[in-house]
């Protein structure tokens, strides 16, 4: 990455109908955007698990986006509201662990939307590197292993 | 006959107590075993247990989360000597209530339980035997220290599980080591209450509610733990009007139940009426679940460390 | 399912990296990205083409599959909506199941937006993550399913009766739901039509002809779909007629029944302009050929109350117990052609909130242009019924208005305005038109002609600018703009405003689409599955939509749609099998407890729930919101499971 300061690594979840077309369509109307995010493109942002955000930070990302269609616009009629809800409510509990909820970004995304793609990214890194790397990703380990029973 | 283990490690004794609940059974387990290390029930140190040769036990049942060094060590000492060790109870199995702690770093917790100038060791008059034992960084389940061939799991874990465990280790018909004792289907495949009206528009605490007798209770808007916990307690709780609180853990493909409630109730919250509008009223909803972690990750948090550790240690101002 | 990739011996997976010319190439360093995946862990094969879409490219690809006995492939080219079908039907061809092949995006999402090493470094994490889908995606069969050989048409305006009489002449049945009493639309209110200026009814009246005599098409007219289930190819609707009281085929269109009716109510059909009596037929050429006793505004039924219609009526054609019926029936396809309504002139504050008389819409302005209409085509204005001797014509009220109305182009204003404008100065010699328009967008054969053959009339006065405000001085009509070409304020004393309102979904196609399980965009109108490549289609499969329910459009683009509409539909209705795809959600039984949270969030009631959940896999449409919302982990979506997706996350972020 460029210069000597902080890049932020980003996982972004594309839903495949609006947030990820208007990425192809940043691509084709050829708006440049930082390099940070790598793109998973998935049916709907409704399919996004909690779980994922959480294994993003805990594998080195800074930082997670979530990219829907707009209210109202979704392929799948409500996915998008569900993905709100769940959004909403891991920040609460992210916070409660010191991890900043901003660092989870849901954006809705149309299809015809390139510009405001490669505007949500370049927002996106832009506070990633005024936050700072994720704390916990900084820490020593003399961390337990993942529970479980040993076979 | 074979030969049984018993210990308790950081715990409060309930499981201890819930052989009790075997009823007539117990007399039938107790004649065919012979009993070669229990501290709650006979005179046993752990000389008497290092003395032992290796593999002699054949079933170390053990509960109780780990918080101190010697919780380790004893349970490497047991683990030895036993031909099977079984993580017996919450506490062994996930970590437990007290692996909330973990929430906050060691140094955090001292300062809140004993005040700023507490340093634990070494006590006064330099290093002892009588020294108190060191606490750990975090709270473990038993399979963060050593390997654990099963679970009975529970808080405290339920008779007929606990059965289940002594009737086939007797017939010598244990499973693949790895089993959890329990249901792979979650509680509500056990509970009787009726599901039908899928949806969150409030969320109460037990206190605050006297459900409806026949309804299920996370309709009601308790958030009962059942749809995300391994079955096996007949449903107990929620029978008793009592949300399920998840203390036999995750099934097994559940992933970190906190996660998974997540997803699971704001996928809840007013179903049905989706729209921009209601987004306020939605946040509103889930801005009365109090104390998400404590009532999500009740049991779990030491097994499921992704949220816990990302506590960030806060340095600990010490005495002069 | 069948058994999972990887095989007993491990995956082997091929990585082909395109360099797309110079647009890939020229930025990601496409060898090293190769080299890179050559690396990675189940990777046996890595290697790059110029065009991998190309003949040659394709060859590559499926000679590797077949040599390497690959279990899996990688293609990291342009977006997968551009060429993951052409991929997949390689790797069919080459014996490969088509869903091991996965695309990476590294063109409009890498090599088209970044430059330099962080390019390539990006592209190599974007291929990384989707080797690990590859690895972890299982060989699918594609669902086959039977289906109904008719056809739904909702909505009987020209795009409705167009896509039923292509379906029928296609050789399939046709059912055409109609809500109001006659099919016509809102094409049969016009008066003319631009740029030709043909007459609306004379070229729509033989279409409705020749739909109400095609034996293959069943109209319903004063009917509405109560109820849709079921998916493509098996879609049950329940569609419920409502009593006319009149017995379409004894009816001789005498009228006497409308003469004696003492109820006088607003004629809907020439927009409250004129009054109609409770029992009425919209217009003389209304297909059904029937009169239509309004319940709402008779005197009464039950009991009844006046009953003098029935006793003039010789043909005794009146029913007064005529009972609502359902009418159940499974079609294979559906196409939705419901149309617009205008954007209310009570919604535009500032000009005069619909109270002021002469202040009227485009539609209303039509029925006045109308031969048929309240004034037998004389423009004579609503408050006095004077001739207007100055008009001024609003263009863009209510759209292009992001802050107060409508965002969006109504796409049609610019040319009706310009027809009304024509038509105006045809019917009044000496009177004066003033248009006020932002832009004049007349895209179209023959439109911009149209539209200067207006402004060239020296009576017709464009004016580039917006109007403030519109309010009643006297028997006259201000109008405050201003000019933007000039700079100047302009204030005319109109007799007569009109305003080319926004054209917005009709009336009730926001619950259409939710018993459809269609998606409407953020405007109300129907969303199409992809805005260019699948413009005729709603993400359900089977169901098509024509007209402007779809978004502002004029009546040749409506009629093309429409037959575009019909030969997707056709499409199915001849298929021998329908196939839906087979990446759908699916429940583990022996983990799933019943606890039924899953069912309420499927979209498309895709879940049922005894002692387990099951999904419908041909009413599933792989949005898997309800895996998200599986607690225990039974469900899962096909090829995009949990353990996959965490892998691609882990291989996104990896270092090295």
């Amino acid at each position: 990455m460029r210069g000597n300061g902080f890049e932020p690594k980003i996982v972004a979840f594309l839903c495949r109908w609006c947030a990820g077309a208007g990425a192809d369509l940043a691509g084709t109307s050829r708006l440049s955007y930082p390099p940070n995010a790598v793109p998973i493109r998935v049916n709907c942002s409704g399919r996004v698990e909690p779980a994922w955000v959480v294994e993003a930070f805990r594998s080195g990302a800074d930082g997670v986006l979530i990219g829907g269609c707009h209210p109202g616009d979704c392929h799948y009629v409500v996915g998008n509201y569900k993905t709100r809800r769940r959004i909403y409510l891991l920040q609460k509990v992210l916070a409660e662990v010191g991890v900043e909820p901003e660092r989870v970004r849901l954006e809705w995304v149309s299809a015809t939307e390139g510009a405001r793609f490669a505007r949500v990214m370049r927002e996106f890194v832009e506070e990633l590197r005024a936050l700072g790397p994720l704390a916990m990703n900084q820490e020593e380990k003399a961390l337990p292993p993942q529970g479980g029973v040993h076979a | 006959m074979p030969k049984v283990a018993v210990y308790w490690t950081g715990g409060c004794g309930g499981c201890d107590v819930s052989f009790l609940e075997l009823g007539p059974k117990l007399l039938d387990v107790l004649s065919q075993v012979e009993v070669v290390f229990w501290p709650a029930l006979v005179d046993t140190k752990r000389q008497d247990l290092e003395a032992l040769p290796g593999k002699a036990i054949d079933l170390a049942l053990i509960n109780g989360t780990l918080r101190t060094q010697e919780n380790v060590e004893m349970v490497e000492v047991l683990r030895s000597k036993s031909r099977y060790v079984v993580a017996f109870g919450a506490c062994a199995h996930l970590g437990g209530v007290p692996g909330l702690a973990n929430l906050k770093s060691r140094e955090e917790l001292l300062v809140e339980v004993f005040g700023g100038g507490f340093r634990p060791t070494p006590p006064p008059g330099g290093p002892s035997e009588h020294a108190l034992p060191e606490l750990l960084p975090q709270t473990l389940p038993l399979a963060g220290a050593i390997p654990v061939d099963y679970v009975v799991p529970g808080c405290p874990p339920p008779p007929a599980l606990i059965a289940d465990l002594f009737e086939r280790a007797l017939a010598g018909d244990l499973p693949p080591a790895g089993h959890v004792f329990g249901k792979d289907k979650a509680v509500c495949e056990e509970c009787p209450r009726k599901k039908e009206d899928r949806k969150l528009d409030k969320i109460v605490r037990p206190h605050e509610l006297q459900p409806d007798g026949e309804r299920c209770l996370l309709d009601q808007g308790m958030i009962c733990m059942g749809p995300v916990t391994r079955g096996g307690c007949e449903a107990a709780c929620p029978k008793a009007a009592m949300p399920c609180t998840g203390c036999l853990g995750p099934t097994p493909k559940a992933g970190d139940p906190v996660l998974a409630m997540i997803s699971a109730l704001a996928s809840l919250v007013r179903a049905g009426e989706e729209g921009e509008a209601a987004f306020s009223a939605e946040d509103k909803v889930l801005d009365s679940l109090a104390d998400p972690l404590g009532t999500l990750a009740k049991y779990s948090l030491p097994s499921f460390p992704r949220l816990a550790r990302s506590c960030v240690p806060t340095p600990v101002r010490r005495g002069p | 399912m069948a058994a999972p990739n990887p095989g007993p011996k491990g995956p082997r997976v091929g990585v082909f990296v395109c360099y797309c010319g110079k647009n890939i190439a020229g930025t990601v360093d496409v060898k090293k990205v190769a080299e890179a995946a050559a690396g990675l862990p189940g990777v046996v094969y890595a290697t790059t083409h110029e065009y991998m879409c190309s003949d040659p490219g394709q060859e590559l690809v499926k000679r590797a599959i077949r040599e390497q006995r690959l279990t899996g492939v990688v293609v990291a080219a342009c977006s997968p909506s551009m060429h993951e079908v052409t991929f997949r039907r390689a790797a069919q061809e080459a014996g490969l199941n088509p869903y091991l092949l996965e695309i990476a995006n590294v063109r409009e999402q890498c090599s088209w937006v970044h430059e330099g090493p962080a390019a390539t470094d990006k592209a190599v994490r974007i291929v990384r993550a989707m080797v690990e889908k590859v690895k972890g995606n299982h060989p699918l069969t594609p669902v086959e399913i039977g289906h109904s050989r008719t056809c739904l048409v909702i909505g009987g305006g020209i795009a409705g009766i167009q896509a039923a009489l292509d379906v029928a002449d296609a050789g399939f049945d046709v059912i055409l739901v109609e809500r109001s009493p006659t099919i016509g639309g809102r094409m049969a209110q016009l008066s003319e039509t631009f740029p030709t200026l043909d007459c609306s009814q004379c070229i729509l009246t033989p279409k409705m002809v020749d739909a109400s005599r095609h034996p293959k098409i069943r109209i319903l007219a004063y009917s509405e779909v109560e109820e849709v289930t079921g998916f493509l190819g098996n879609y049950r609707v329940r569609i419920r007629r409502k009593p006319a009281y009149v017995i379409a085929d004894k009816c001789n269109l005498c009228g006497e029944c409308a003469k004696v009716c003492p109820v006088r109510v607003p004629n809907e059909f020439d927009q409250g302009l004129s009054e109609r009596a409770a029992i009425y037929i919209p217009f003389p050429q209304a297909v059904p050929s029937s009169y239509t006793l309004d319940a709402k505004n008779c005197l009464g039924l039950v009991p009844l109350t006046c009953g003098e219609c029935a006793k003039v009526c010789e043909a005794k054609a009146i029913d007064y117990d005529m009972q609502e019926e359902i009418v159940e029936e499974e079609v294979g396809a559906i196409i939705v052609a419901t149309g617009y309504d205008l954007y209310p002139k009570e919604a535009m504050a500032e000009y005069g909130h619909g109270t002021v008389p002469d202040v009227i819409d485009g539609l209303e302005f039509e029925r006045l242009l109308s031969a048929s209409g309240p004034t037998k085509g004389q423009v004579r204005r609503p408050s006095d019924g004077k001739v207007p001797r100055e008009v001024v014509f609003i263009q863009c009220s209510g759209s292009r208005d992001p802050e107060l109305h409508k965002p969006y182009c109504s796409k049609i204003c610019c040319m009706y305005t310009a027809k009304h404008a024509l038509l105006y100065r045809h019917n009044v010699h000496d009177g004066k038109a003033y248009v006020f328009y932002i832009d004049i967008r007349a895209g179209g054969k023959d439109y911009e002609e149209f539209v200067n053959r207006a402004m060239e009339d020296d009576r017709i006065l464009y004016l580039r600018g917006k109007v403030a405000k519109v309010f009643r001085e006297e028997d006259k009509v201000m109008v405050w703009g201003v000019d933007t070409l000039t700079g100047k304020r302009i204030e005319i004393r109109a007799d007569l405003v009109v305003l080319a309102q926004a054209m917005v979904p009709a009336e009730g196609t926001w619950d259409l689409a939710r018993k459809l399980r269609i998606a409407c965009g953020s405007e109300g109108f129907l969303k199409e599955a992809h805005p260019k490549l699948r413009p005729l289609e709603a993400l359900s499969a089977g169901i098509f939509m024509a007209g402007a329910a779809q978004g502002p459009k004029d009546i040749p683009e409506a009629v093309a749609q429409a037959s575009g509409a019909a030969a997707k539909a056709v499409g199915i209705l001849s298929a021998d099998k329908l196939v839906h795809s087979p990446e759908v959600a699916e429940v583990d039984e022996d983990l799933c407890s019943g606890c039924k949270l899953c069912a309420p969030q499927c979209p498309y009631g895709a879940i049922t729930v005894d002692e387990v959940a099951h999904v419908n896999e041909i009413l599933c449409e792989s949005c898997g919101t309800c895996v998200a919302a599986c607690p225990s982990g039974a469900m899962s979506l096909r090829n995009c499971q949990d353990e996959q997706v965490v892998r691609m996350v882990q291989a996104a972020l990896a270092e090295g």
